[in-house]
């Protein structure tokens, strides 16, 4: 046995803390910002006029969904292609677990 | 004139669903030959854990009949909004599979696990753990599949010519009962148990791309037409306006408060961290080549949702330029193609929900018949089972239980899309924390992971109750007020607790249980956990192994 930590866990678990942070990032900017801009509550009456289409959607989609949609796709592919390492995920104990239940059987 | 039924008049649809079935059926003998590598279970359940990258993103992307039925429904008949329900599948690919994938991925191989519940006995040596994630995958799974069969045989009994009925039972009956239902049913059962239960997981990843592919080809088609014939989406948002009222161009919806803030914010869980916890991603996730595959496929899967999710809301918005006032928004899709493309075009479209529904149905029918093989078969009555007679076992039990789904489904359940909603959010509820927990914090434990497993299953399934029976007649109102008239409209729904959807409350619970219970029980077996979470030599055994020879996990639950 080892006391070192398994190399791949403290890489998978690094990557998962920046995949939270991004989740979360996109999650609080997304609901904000369309419930601020584009969302029809007390106080806050909307009509035809406020569309302001842009590319043929109300602006509101534009900047609170498309926008973060195209910024979430380009970290992602910098994340996935660039930050992401290959790891080695070891060796397949398939039949050695196959084998262990069988063994186990046969002591029972 | 009623849309649906004039897809009955269109042969080239039918062409199209029968040519489907036919390449599903070979793609599960090409399966059955391909499958080389790794004991049978292996290769069978799990494909010799060789998946691509093409395969692991297309099989991700969680299309089912929804996407292509209850999707633009919802976007033609709410507007916009739908546009933020939708919205967390621009972070969605990274999360589902980037924070678990490594790890499951290692700890799988590192234990042997090929199914979900042999995963988490192996991680927690606990056999109470494995038999508990095995009777609930299959009672959420069965749910589900039950929806999803009874959506299949509604699609094939549109596509049917309309005297199908009538070639099978007289007139009188034929006009009496649902003939054409039970003969969509019976051509679906037939073909998705038989591709299944021979090309096993192979075969159902392969109709998963397949029909992936066909649904991103007809997106393509149609995007452009619907541009063309709406007049330009602007025009379209104004013609949706005039149809309803300001909330379809706005939040919280038209017509209804469909998705106010509280779920909008739910749904950012919904999609992006409840899917990392189905069973279906969590064995995908077991069943990846390497940890390149599982990067490129983060990036495919981003391009391929970007691909079909955005166009879509904007096809089922100009929609209501080129369809106004639909009496069912149900049949916006059919309608829709059937009125912009060519009668074979259509018929290619209109075929890849089938096709959806096809391949979400034979991944999970694996699962079950897998829970059943491998963690109550091969488990607890014949350990000692040879290849062949588990290969017999994996075979029979494939296709036993989808005949005992299809004829549950004889009696097809209403509300189909919120089944499956209910289903995927009990899964998530119950295996996603115990599945976090295993992968990244040495101190979690059996104890733990049971508590968290039961606490979110009791939340979600207690929500649902609430929210379907109501708080009034269950006298619970002075504690929780009244449901609140959210989301979409149906006699079976969840209880909104302060307007978050179930999904939020579960994964809550169940953290919390899984923390708790870790903390209050005794440290796991430090053995099996630093053959886990610590550098080890490439000759390692599994924690099975140790537990054998060793007897490290005395006293284990």
């Amino acid at each position: 046995m080892s006391d070192a930590i398994d190399p791949v866990l403290k890489n998978a678990r690094r990557e998962a803390i920046i995949i939270g942070v991004a989740w979360f990032l996109s999650t609080v900017y997304c609901c904000v910002y369309c419930y601020w801009t584009g969302y029809i509550r007390e106080g806050h009456p909307l009509g035809a006029e406020d569309v302001r289409p842009i590319l043929g959607m109300p602006s509101w989609v534009f900047w609170g969904i498309m926008v973060p949609w195209l910024i979430c796709s380009l970290f992602t592919f910098w994340f996935a292609g660039f930050y992401m390492t290959d790891d080695d995920l070891g060796m397949d104990h398939t039949n050695e677990l196959e084998s262990d239940i069988r063994e186990g059987g046969l002591h029972e | 004139m009623n849309k649906v039924q004039a897809i009955h008049a269109q042969p080239p649809t039918l062409i199209a669903l029968i040519l489907f079935t036919l390449i599903s059926l070979g793609l599960g003998v090409v399966a059955n030959l391909a499958q080389r590598k790794g004991s049978f279970l292996e290769k069978y359940f799990l494909g010799g854990r060789s998946l691509g990258a093409f395969a692991v993103a297309l099989t991700a992307a969680v299309m089912s009949g929804g996407t292509f039925v209850g999707f633009p429904s919802l976007v033609y008949s709410f507007g916009w909004v739908v546009g933020l329900w939708i919205a967390s599948y621009m972070i969605a690919p990274v999360t589902v599979l980037g924070v678990l994938g490594k790890r499951i991925g290692q700890l799988s191989r590192k234990t042997g696990a090929i199914t979900l519940p042999d995963l988490f006995r192996e991680r927690y040596g606990s056999p109470t753990l494995g038999l508990m994630t095995s009777l609930l995958v299959m009672f959420f799974l069965v749910c589900n599949l039950v929806a999803q069969f009874s959506a299949g045989a509604r699609i094939m009994k549109i596509v049917l010519p309309a005297q199908t009925a009538s070639f099978f039972v007289s007139d009188d009956l034929a006009a009496t009962a649902d003939v054409a239902y039970y003969v969509g049913l019976a051509i679906f059962t037939v073909t998705v148990v038989a591709y299944t239960t021979y090309g096993g997981f192979l075969a159902a990843i392969w109709t998963d791309v397949f029909q992936s592919i066909i649904m991103a080809i007809g997106v393509m088609l149609l995007l452009p037409l619907a541009m063309a014939a709406s007049g330009g989406f602007a025009q379209a948002t104004y013609a949706g306006i005039e149809q309803t009222d300001p909330g379809f161009a706005f939040g919280p919806g038209a017509g209804r408060a469909f998705h106010p803030i509280g779920l909008a914010i739910s749904f950012f869980f919904m999609w992006a961290i409840t899917g990392m916890g189905q069973p279906s991603t969590l064995v995908r996730l077991m069943a990846f080549r390497d940890s390149r595959t599982l990067r490129y496929s983060i990036i495919y899967l981003t391009i391929y949702n970007a691909l079909i999710y955005i166009p879509l809301i904007f096809i089922f918005v100009a929609a209501r330029s080129i369809l106004p006032n639909l009496a069912s928004s149900d049949d916006v899709m059919p309608s829709l193609v059937i009125k912009l493309a060519n009668p074979y075009v259509a018929g290619l479209i209109l075929a890849a929900p089938y096709g959806a529904v096809l391949s979400t149905v034979s991944g999970w029918l694996l699962i079950v018949s897998s829970g059943l093989v491998r963690d109550l078969y091969q488990r607890f009555l014949r350990p000692t089972a040879s290849e062949r007679e588990i290969a017999r076992a994996s075979y029979s039990t494939t296709v036993v239980i989808g005949l005992i789904v299809a004829v549950v489904a004889l009696k097809p359940p209403t509300y189909l899309q919120l089944i499956i909603v209910f289903s995927s959010t009990g899964m998530a509820s119950a295996f996603l924390m115990p599945a976090m927990l295993g992968c990244f914090w040495r101190r979690a434990t059996a104890v733990g992971a049971i508590a968290s497993m039961a606490t979110g299953t009791i939340v979600t399934l207690a929500l649902y109750l609430l929210g379907t029976i109501g708080p009034d007649k269950l006298h619970l109102e002075w504690l929780v007020g009244p449901n609140q008239p959210i989301g979409a409209a149906s006699a079976f729904r969840p209880f909104y607790l302060f307007q978050l959807d179930p999904c939020v409350w579960g994964l809550a619970s169940s953290l919390a249980a899984g923390l708790i219970g870790s903390w209050l029980s005794s440290p796991p077996s430090e053995a099996r956990v630093s053959l886990l979470f610590d550098a080890q030599p490439p000759d390692a055994p599994a924690p099975a192994t140790l537990e054998l020879h060793a007897d490290a996990n005395a006293g284990a639950i």
